[in-house]
């Protein structure tokens, strides 16, 4: 009998296989129940695929999307050109807009949590404020004039994002019939500035400008002297004109190609590639659970190839999301806060359910962060014209990034404000939209002096 | 119109209470299945029951080894019951064996072992009284077995179960979860409440009572098991009343059935020797069963495990289940023979394929996981070879046989999501549907997952989950890991390895058909459509839970608690006087 009684540990086998498995089920509880409840078959919440619960609304309180059981879908802001401005932000009806608040934020509206699961006392699901203000978004809509292209505006300090706008977009209550077939529709479903990746032209010589202060100790007494193109390698780098002898502010604010290919050979294609990815330019970021694309850095094959993705003309590629953090980073001294779209969401009965608080992220010195925010300041007063920018304290970097083909180039203008009370950074890409600080730096000055009112208000 | 306003406003706050009580109860449910746990658990498990002393072997010195169990093994191995220290003495020597009568026969292990019996040399399995001499290589003991006034005072002295916790309260509390959950249903009802619910659940609270009071009557106190399963029972009952409470009849009739089936077979297990003789038919009615089947069976949704009788459907399957564990369990001088185990293993290959002839491989697997258990059981590590190559040929032949609508359900298993209407539209509902229930649930009655096919069987859990909360559903698998570290800790004081396999063989065939249940319909493990034992409805599936609980049941040996332990009658006066004496003395002093 003592035999029998030892081998009973074999059951005792089984039942800890039991528990394993239910172990594993409640990983997979823990980190998958969210989806799960937001599966759209899920009914009680959503009608014949429609999430029928939850409202949207702006960080005013405007409500942005509801379920209207009459049209059987929910429905959009009353306004049209908040309709078209917001689409990518909302997403469209038929979902195609991988991005969209409305779908990602799905449990949330349902008012999902791991304690009572979709449970409500009283259904209708929870209201879901955004960061984003609807007015900004339609006055940067308007501000890109019918251009493809992307704005994005976010508070460095909070990580509040105050605009996001993605332009070709439509009315999503009467879809234009050409939706699919016309060129000035290309990439419609794509939330240009989430899910998009974008030659960075001239602005990723801040990456240069940030590799350079920290690693050529001598960069402040170094000089530089083009004479509108220099021999690299085997094949040359061009400027648009002889900027003659200048530093490395002077190289910045002209935007100098032959500088910058001199700095990227003498800080090397690793050292680059390191900068690029400790600037978080590599990263997808996940902005409340939504992911952005990803950029990339390319290893350049020849010398030429390195002095030309010094100066930001290679084939290197980046998100506008990860850029705007990035000059957020440098707005807040070295740091900056993590992108966020959820202002808060509260009950039906008016309890906030979370706590929506952005993580901050070093991305590089306090020094370095400095340093270049004064020579982004100088570009503006130098440069771009800092009457361009009435009562904003812009420090910015233009960029324009040679698309090929016969087309315009894209136009960029990213950097911030450098202001306690109005910390914002922003970024602003016009495609095939000609010189980076004219056009993308005009769309820039509208957007942020509503944005700065906006804030004040 | 005023008045209207009135009647309309108040009535709409008579609502608003309702929400609240309905909020109430959804938190309630998890404290009383937490409460019944630990009591149910803290009995079983806390109690040390005392070996029982059924004789001794005395040695020439005068030193008196106790026999512990009705079998003994005699022989030089530390594992033997009755150890002997001799270079003379076989490892396995002996059996010495008691029936219930008390009557002992002691067995020779093997032919060609020197035993004798006042110095006579034997063979076969010969009877031994007390005063005998028995010799075992060079070792002589004399057999002294316990009288019948010794076993009577054993009987009263040992501790009886109910001292530490009360089952009166949990029956009490059971009931406290029975009114709740009814009430919910009829929270998340209202008007359109079918009235089949209350009854039943009525119903239930009195067949509860009725078989506590039955057992008390006869001096019972351990009741831990049937509360346990009476707590799966009323979940379950929860699960078709917001499936199908039309069926609610039917589930309580089962549960009346399924009670006294249990309390017939405990009854029946009591006797060894009854045991004995009913074994080979009892096999051969099973793997009948099984052959009737595959011959008439109808093919439901694709396993042919269904017959249909008169409008009555049922699945022998379950049935097979309990003369797989009659047949399959042996006393222990059968453990130690390879032509038993051989037996055994034919047996159990011949249920097993003909189950997978029936394209019921959920089943299959849950035999062959009884059959490992049972056959470790048995043979120790000698037969690890036959174990893997039996495992080796049945994985063999499944991986043969496969049938396409199994072959399907193995596609899409681990990524039910990806064919979410498709091949995992029964897991991903099942997932969806316990996520939003959270660790409380949305409420009895208030799921959607019931309107799926299968919810209420095959993915029963999920619909807990949705139901009742992710804590309810642990609660229900928590009752048995009980078990499981009960009936570990009786094996110990077991009469009989009979009992030790049995109540192991029934564990394991519950415990796999729980793992197949829950995490097949979670996309762990294949979906293979297994009930869950208790939860899932199905009257068969009920009644046969019901007498696999009985080989639970009889392995409890602490006095009083078992109906399959029997107190014989000539000690019960004896005993009942002695009991009266020892109050009687607790009262002087």
């Amino acid at each position: 009998m003592k035999k029998v009684k030892t081998r009973t540990i074999s059951l005792l086998i089984l039942v800890l296989l039991m528990c394993a498995g239910m172990t594993v089920y409640l990983v997979k509880y823990v980190r998958n129940g969210a989806d799960w409840a937001s599966f759209s078959a899920n009914n009680g919440y959503y009608t014949k695929g429609v999430l029928s619960v939850g409202r949207i609304l702006d960080r005013d309180g405007l409500v942005l999307s509801e379920y209207g059981s009459e049209k059987g879908r929910r429905l959009f802001p009353d306004k049209k050109i908040t309709r078209i401005s917001t689409l990518h932000l909302l997403g469209d009806q038929h979902g195609y807009i991988g991005t969209g608040a409305v779908k990602n934020f799905a449990s949330e509206l349902i008012g999902y949590n791991l304690i009572n699961g979709s449970y409500s006392l009283r259904s209708g699901g929870n209201d879901l404020y955004l960061t984003v203000d609807a007015d900004l978004n339609d006055i940067a809509y308007q501000a890109l004039d019918g251009k493809k292209g992307c704005v994005g505006v976010y508070n460095y300090k909070t990580g509040e994002t105050l605009a996001m706008v993605t332009a070709p977009s439509y009315d999503p209550v009467a879809p234009p019939d050409d939706l699919t077939s016309n060129s000035k529709y290309e990439g419609v479903y794509i939330n240009r500035f989430l899910s998009s990746t974008y030659s960075p032209g001239s602005t990723f010589k801040l990456v240069t400008t940030i590799a350079a202060i920290e690693k050529l100790p001598n960069l402040e007494d170094m000089t530089f002297h083009c004479e509108g193109s220099a021999e690299i390698g085997n094949g040359k780098v061009t400027c648009t004109n002889a900027h003659g002898t200048m530093d490395i502010a002077g190289a910045l604010a002209y935007s100098c190609n032959c500088a910058y290919a001199e700095l990227a050979l003498k800080l090397g294609a690793d050292t680059l590639a390191d900068y690029f990815e400790e600037l978080g330019l590599s990263e997808s970021l996940s902005i409340d659970g939504i992911a952005t694309a990803q950029g990339k850095y390319t290893m350049p094959e020849t010398t030429n190839d390195l002095g030309w993705s010094g100066v930001g003309q290679y084939k290197n590629m980046i998100n506008p999301a990860s850029m705007l953090r990035l000059m957020g980073a440098i707005g807040g001294g070295g740091t900056g806060a993590e992108l966020r779209l959820i202002q808060t969401v509260k009950s039906s009965v008016g309890i906030p359910t979370g706590i929506y608080k952005a993580d901050t992220k070093t991305l590089l010195s306090a020094d370095t962060a400095e340093w270049l925010t004064d020579m982004m300041r100088n570009n503006v007063e130098d440069v771009y014209g800092a009457d361009r920018f009435p009562g904003l304290d812009i420090c910015a970097k233009s960029g324009t990034a040679e698309v090929g083909g016969g087309k315009d180039p894209h136009a960029l203008f990213a950097g911030f404000i450098r202001n306690e009370e109005a910390p914002l950074a922003f970024i602003v890409i016009v495609e095939n939209g000609g010189r980076g600080s004219t056009v993308a730096g005009n769309v820039a000055s509208t957007v942020l002096q509503a944005a700065v009112e906006a804030l004040e208000k | 119109m005023n008045e209207l306003y009135d009647i309309y406003t108040s009535l709409a706050h008579a609502e608003g209470i309702l929400l609240y009580i309905a909020f109430t109860i959804r938190f309630l449910l998890p404290i009383l299945a937490l409460i019944i746990l630990v009591r149910c658990g803290k009995s079983l498990l806390s109690d040390h029951p005392e070996d029982e002393i059924w004789g001794y072997l005395v040695d020439e010195a005068g030193n008196r080894i106790p026999l512990r169990h009705f079998e003994n093994t005699i022989g030089s191995a530390a594992s033997s019951d009755v150890p002997l220290e001799d270079e003379s003495v076989e490892s396995l020597h002996a059996f010495l064996i008691r029936d219930g009568r008390g009557e002992w026969l002691l067995h020779p292990a093997k032919p060609g072992r020197v035993i004798l019996c006042n110095g006579e040399d034997f063979d076969e399995p010969l009877p031994v009284y007390a005063g005998d001499r028995l010799t075992f290589g060079a070792v002589t003991l004399v057999f002294a077995p316990s009288t019948v006034e010794e076993e009577q005072r054993q009987a009263v002295s040992r501790t009886k179960p109910g001292g530490l916790v009360s089952p009166g309260i949990t029956m009490f509390i059971l009931t406290q979860f029975q009114l709740l959950l009814c009430s919910a249903h009829w929270i998340s009802a209202m008007d359109e409440l079918n009235l089949a619910i209350p009854i039943c659940f009525g119903a239930l609270i009195v067949i509860c009572w009725c078989y506590y009071f039955f057992m008390r009557a006869l001096r019972r106190m351990g009741f831990e098991i049937e509360i346990m399963a009476f707590f799966l029972v009323t979940i379950g009952m929860s699960v078709c009343a917001t499936s199908t409470p039309g069926e609610l009849y039917e589930q309580a009739a089962f549960l009346i059935v399924g009670l006294l089936a249990f309390l017939i077979l405990g009854w029946f297990l009591r006797d060894l020797g009854r045991i004995k003789t009913l074994q080979l038919p009892v096999a051969i009615l099973g793997v009948l069963l099984l052959g009737v089947n595959l011959v008439l069976a109808s093919r439901v949704f694709g396993a042919r495990n269904w017959i249909s009788i008169g409008g009555f459907s049922f699945q022998p399957s379950e049935f097979v289940k309990i003369c797989f564990l009659f047949a399959g369990a042996a006393t222990l001088d059968k453990l130690f023979s390879r032509k038993n185990l051989f037996w055994f293993v034919a047996f159990s290959g011949v249920n097993v394929i003909a189950l997978v002839l029936m394209s019921d491989f959920g089943t299959a697997s849950v035999f062959f996981v009884a059959y490992l258990i049972m056959a470790f059981l048995r043979s120790g590590d000698v037969a690890t070879v036959i174990l893997s190559i039996s495992g080796a040929g049945f994985a063999g032949f499944m991986a043969i046989t496969i049938k396409p609508y199994i072959a399907g359900r193995f596609s899409t298993w681990l990524h039910a999501w990806d064919y979410a209407n498709e091949g995992g539209y029964q897991q991903t509902r099942t997932m969806m549907a316990a996520a939003n229930g959270g660790l409380f649930g949305v409420g009895a009655g208030s799921g959607g997952l019931y309107k799926i096919f299968a919810a209420d069987t095959d993915m029963v859990f999920g619909m807990i989950c949705e139901e009742l909360g992710l804590l309810v559903g642990l609660s229900a698998i928590a009752c048995f890991v009980i078990l499981t570290l009960f009936v570990i800790r009786s094996a110990k004081t077991a009469r009989s390895s009979f009992y030790v396999i049995g109540a192991c063989g029934a564990l394991a065939m519950m415990i796999f058909q729980i793992m197949l249940n829950v995490l097949g319909a979670f996309d762990i493990l294949p979906f293979t459509g297994v009930t869950f034992p208790f939860l899932s409805k199905g009257g068969s599936s009920l009644l046969s839970c019901f007498c696999l609980l009985a080989f639970i049941k009889a392995a409890d040996t602490r006095q009083n608690a078992s109906f399959a332990v029997r107190l014989p009658k000539r000690y019960r006066k004896a005993v009942k006087q002695m009991r009266y004496d020892l109050s009687e003395e607790d009262e002087e002093l």
